[in-house]
């Protein structure tokens, strides 16, 4: 213990962090500053065109916790959050382990699972616009074909099949991703643990629950931290699909942003939205990020 | 026994694979087969294939300008990328290998900036760019491309970082290594997983992004795929135009396509050639 | 030690020197050769420098707005446009950008904050969505007009596009929302175009009772409830009060007030209530909805004269179409129709080329130009010009408006963002979340004091 601090000092350097500073510098520039203006422009009526606009205080966030649109959109984002987290990391996983096995033609089942991630998510949107169509959609003439009334199948018209439908399609879209990054972290399990893991006996699913699982934690934790940041900001799907409706039974925190900020010209009140927006997102990240770090460890 | 019992596991294997393919790729092939029909053909898209027409690609093909807008396309995610793997391994070495207060700031700082859609702060961001008379051509996107891929390229290569073993890197400076080779020489080719896993995610995002092209580039020659593409998406006028829409859609797509399945091997050769301890 | 640590130090500025220059130089090749083309004046002072030897050196004029590129025969603003502006002026190269509706307003907006905004804008009348024409003149970001021949040209219209006695766009014609209805249907069942509310409710009754689907409405893209709504508002609330838009704006009125909004959205309602506009129109997008049109499924469809290619490109049936306007009124009382003029260019206050931008804006709508002839044969609006061939769908239309029985679009005159809450409440209600016509109204109000606050 005492001999690798030592080193540690010697050969992990503060030096390093000379090599951070090209990346900093460029998102810095690009990407906190731009923010830390977005939480100035919150205590503002800026419209975002006119260079014109005055100081309100607090005003934009009292507004918005008197009309309750953060208590409408809330809500919405956290399903989204934690169903896309869930299914989307089951299935991945289930897949890459599939995958990882030897078995003939895997090439081509990891295309097929990788394919719909090559489309930009306005192109996937407009897709499935088609595929949910009522009447003459993919789904209802399916089920017309297989016997079953088609005609009724609508349900991107339901108050609350309708934010279901949209994490569907943002989870067949994201588990490509995942399940490449699950598959990377599953080739670097030392093969003589499996071995190992052979010889004592171990069953398939002992395998993966005892051997394969805990050694991928790292894996894991890059996996649902990533999905649960793209759960918390939904945005893709709901703007191409829906429009946050029907009514605003799809309506996510940003896009409700979105809309504050590009439809109705209120950019102070849409960044007070994002600061609240982002402290929820930053909290929830931090939060499971530490909760998950610690599992690492003790698996 | 024992051989006859994986054949049956296998099988199922193969059961559950083939059928989730199809859930995967049938809104895909769908899709993909509308895109071959005249533009007059009006039948259900569920006939797949039932004619093979280029109609609607010479269209798309003409209409976007593909040859200029793949140039341009290419070279900013091409450049992107080999910037993004320089800059964002480089800072992910303090992050994954020192302990301090600094390092952990690091780490959480370029996490945060996972959290922020684009969409969010455009405004300022675009502000920020008139401030420093940044001049907007094709390649301008670039800047933002960069910037929104470094907090998933250095979270992902400090979590592969774990893997490396310090010893290497002990034994390195014991025969005299400095930081940069060290760097360079050790550490940088055993991510080599993590690299393919930066630019294969990265590269599709940015190749696929119209966002940033489409708010920074005003002149039509120097737009990029995407936003070639976009313009046969206006949402009201012209539901007969899905098909070129659609060929247009996979115009965009086949470069990547072909990439991937190219890729794929080294992909897997990567993974092994890094194999590391877990 | 003290090498290593110079060492280290000299390898972050190389690395990033190499980010910064890598980016820089990039950026600065592309940036000389299309110097040299939108270097505006460039054009100007042609040869008085060696530098100008080549004399092809041309301007390059960018020009962005919203729709859809058409797929068959040559697009209007982004190939013949171009094209003929470029014949006229051959020092003049035009850039097109033609985006979907919401990209264009958030490319639009972000490009006026990074002061690079397209030389030419297409916007709309008064308060319209986030391209209208007079937040854009109030902040500063629009040429003034006034000066230019076209100005005068397009008559009453132009109106909509003044802000402070100044002109800051160019509308051509006007165009209309209405009613697209299958000829072949009403023939079939003996229905004539129907002149009031009783009539047009009656139509819709037979049809049903036919087993006939009235009206498809695209309802998960949630602005076409407009194009039933405005027409229905034009018949029920501006008749009555030419002023009511002012007066909600100094709040003399509200939208709550009986026998205003309330009215007119439960008189749209109900075609919802008894099944005349088909039930689930929420989970249908709206060119889904035309291609249900086209295809014969439905009797009719509520859709702009804007829309008229995408309604005659041909479906699975063949069929005749008409168009008639929703008739909001009474039996026995004037029926109204809502026509508004249509969008038009804007110049940019800092763009580089504003004087050639002008030159091409009176080529544009000089009535005698190739271009101007061009553009009115699109179809996109309808010609308020004398001795204009008028689309014969359209003559009930002309014949309302050059009487004077015609009212704007109500979103003209409401701050952008407030048909977005009706739109979502209706739905709202349509879609049978419990949602009442006084629950919309009290939406309606609220944002629009919201709204107008800032």
């Amino acid at each position: 213990m005492k001999k690798k601090k030592k080193h540690k000092s010697l050969v992990m350097t503060n030096k390093m962090f000379w090599f951070a500073v090209p990346a900093f510098l460029m998102y810095f520039t690009f990407w906190i500053f731009p923010v830390f203006q977005l939480f100035r422009y919150s205590i503002t009526n800026f419209n975002g065109i006119n260079r014109n606009y005055d100081m309100v205080g607090f005003k934009n966030y009292i507004t918005l916790y008197k009309e309750g649109t953060l208590f409408h959109a809330i809500p919405n984002t956290i399903i989204y959050a934690v169903v896309l987290v869930a299914v989307s990391n089951i299935i991945a996983l289930a897949l890459a382990l599939l995958l990882n096995a030897n078995i003939k033609g895997k090439g081509i089942y990891r295309t097929a699972a990788y394919l719909p991630t090559l489309f930009s998510a306005i192109v996937i949107g407009f897709i499935w616009s088609y595929v949910y169509m009522p009447g003459n959609g993919m789904i209802a003439t399916i089920m017309d074909s297989l016997g079953m009334d088609g005609s009724k199948f609508n349900i991107l018209a339901g108050f609350k099949s309708a934010l279901y439908a949209i994490i569907a399609v943002d989870i067949w879209k994201c588990i490509g991703t995942t399940m490449i990054i699950y598959l990377a972290g599953l080739q670097t399990i030392d093969s003589s643990l499996i071995e190992a893991g052979k010889i004592d006996g171990c069953n398939g699913w002992q395998m993966i629950r005892l051997i394969k699982v805990p050694l991928i934690s790292a894996t894991i934790t890059i996996n649902v931290i990533l999905s649960v940041i793209n759960g918390l900001k939904a945005y893709d799907y709901v703007f191409i699909m829906t429009n946050g409706g029907p009514g605003k039974a799809t309506n996510t925190l940003m896009y409700s942003v979105y809309k504050l900020a590009f439809t109705e010209q209120l950019m102070g009140k849409s960044a007070a939205l994002s600061v609240v927006a982002f402290i929820l997102i930053i909290a929830v990240t931090i939060c499971m990020l530490i909760f998950m770090n610690k599992r690492e460890v003790e698996m | 026994m024992k051989n006859k019992k994986i054949k049956a596991g296998n099988l199922i294997i193969h059961i559950i694979l083939i059928l989730y393919s199809i859930i995967t790729l049938a809104p895909l092939i769908t899709v993909f087969s509308s895109s071959f029909r005249t533009i007059k053909n009006q039948a259900s898209p569920l006939i797949l294939f039932m004619e093979f027409s280029m109609e609607s690609y010479k269209a798309a093909f003409t209409k976007m300008a593909f040859p200029v807008v793949f140039m341009n396309s290419f070279l900013t995610t091409a450049g992107s990328l080999v910037v993004i793997v320089i800059i964002g391994a480089a800072a992910a070495y303090p992050i994954g290998r020192l302990q301090t207060k600094l390092s952990k700031f690091l780490y959480y700082f370029f996490i945060a900036g996972l959290v922020i859609p684009a969409q969010m702060v455009i405004i300022p961001v675009a502000q920020m760019f008139n401030s420093l008379n940044i001049p907007y051509t094709r390649f301008t996107p670039m800047f933002m491309f960069i910037t929104c891929s470094m907090p998933f390229t250095t979270f992902l290569y400090a979590g592969f970082m774990k893997g490396v073993p310090v010893e290497i890197e002990e034994a390195a400076y014991m025969d005299g290594a400095n930081l940069f080779k060290r760097f360079t020489q050790i550490v940088f080719p055993l991510l080599k997983p993590a690299t393919v896993a930066v630019v294969i995610t990265q590269g599709i995002w940015i190749w696929n992004d119209y966002f940033f092209p489409m708010v920074f580039i005003t002149k039509s020659r120097q737009f990029s795929l995407p936003v070639a593409m976009i313009q046969f998406l206006g949402d009201r006028e012209n539901p007969a135009q899905w098909n070129v829409l659609f060929a247009s859609c996979f115009l965009c797509a086949l470069p990547l396509i072909t990439l991937f399945l190219i890729f794929q091997k080294q992909f897997i050769g990567g993974i092994a050639a890094g194999a590391v301890k877990g | 030690m003290k090498r290593r640590k110079i060492l280290s130090v000299l390898l972050v500025t190389v690395m990033t020197a190499t980010m910064l220059f890598g980016c820089g130089k990039k950026n600065d090749t592309p940036a000389d050769t299309t110097g040299n083309s939108s270097g505006g004046e460039g054009a100007a002072n042609t040869g008085s420098t060696g530098e100008a030897a080549d004399s092809s050196e041309k301007v390059t004029v960018t020009f962005m707005l919203s729709g859809t590129l058409a797929t068959e025969g040559e697009d209007f603003e982004t190939e013949q446009m171009p094209r003929l502006v470029e014949k006229k002026f051959p020092n003049v190269k035009v850039e097109v950008t033609k985006l979907p509706d919401d990209q264009y307003y958030t490319a639009l907006k972000t490009k006026l904050a990074t002061g690079e905004a397209p030389d030419f804008m297409w916007v709309q009348p008064r308060y319209a969505g986030v391209n209208a024409v007079f937040p854009l003149a109030e902040a500063g970001y629009l040429t003034d007009l006034s000066d230019l021949k076209a100005a005068e040209l397009v008559g009453a219209g132009v109106k909509d596009f003044t802000y402070n006695d100044k002109i800051y766009a160019i509308p051509c014609g006007v165009t209309f929302l209405g009613t697209y209805y299958n000829k072949n249907i009403f023939d079939k069942y003996g229905l004539s175009v129907p002149k009031s509310w009783p009539e047009f409710e009656n139509v819709c009754k037979v049809l049903k009772d036919n087993d006939v689907q009235p009206i498809v409405m695209g309802d998960k893209d949630m602005y076409v409830m407009q194009f039933g709504l405005y027409q229905l508002a034009a018949n029920m609330i501006y008749p009555e009060n030419p002023t009511y838009d002012d007066q909600l704006r100094d709040g003399s009125v509200k939208f709550t007030d009986e026998g205003t909004w309330d009215k007119v959205l439960e008189r749209y309602g109900s075609l919802y209530e008894k099944g005349y506009i088909q039930s689930g129109s929420l989970g249908l997008g709206a060119s889904q909805a035309i291609q249900k049109f086209i295809d014969g499924e439905c009797a009719m469809t509520f859709d702009g004269t804007f829309n008229l290619q995408a309604i005659n490109s041909s479906g699975a049936a063949d069929f005749e179409r008409g168009y008639f306007p929703l008739p909001g009124n009474e039996e026995g009382e004037q029926l109204y129709t809502a026509g508004a003029p249509g969008a038009g260019p804007a110049i940019y206050s800092e763009s580089e080329n504003i004087d050639i931008c002008k030159q091409i804006l009176e080529y544009w709508f000089d009535s005698e130009s190739d271009l101007y002839k061009a553009y009115e044969s699109c179809g996109k609006f309808v010609s308020t010009n004398e001795g204009a061939v008028v689309e014969p769908l359209y003559e009930d239309f002309m014949k309302l408006y050059s009487e004077g029985n015609s009212w704007y679009w109500c979103n003209q005159a409401w701050p952008a963002g407030t048909e977005n809450e009706m739109e979502a409440l209706f739905g709202e209600m349509i879609g049978g979340a419990g949602t009442t016509v006084p629950d919309i109204t009290k939406g309606m109000q609220n944002k629009l004091e919201e709204l107008l606050a800032e």
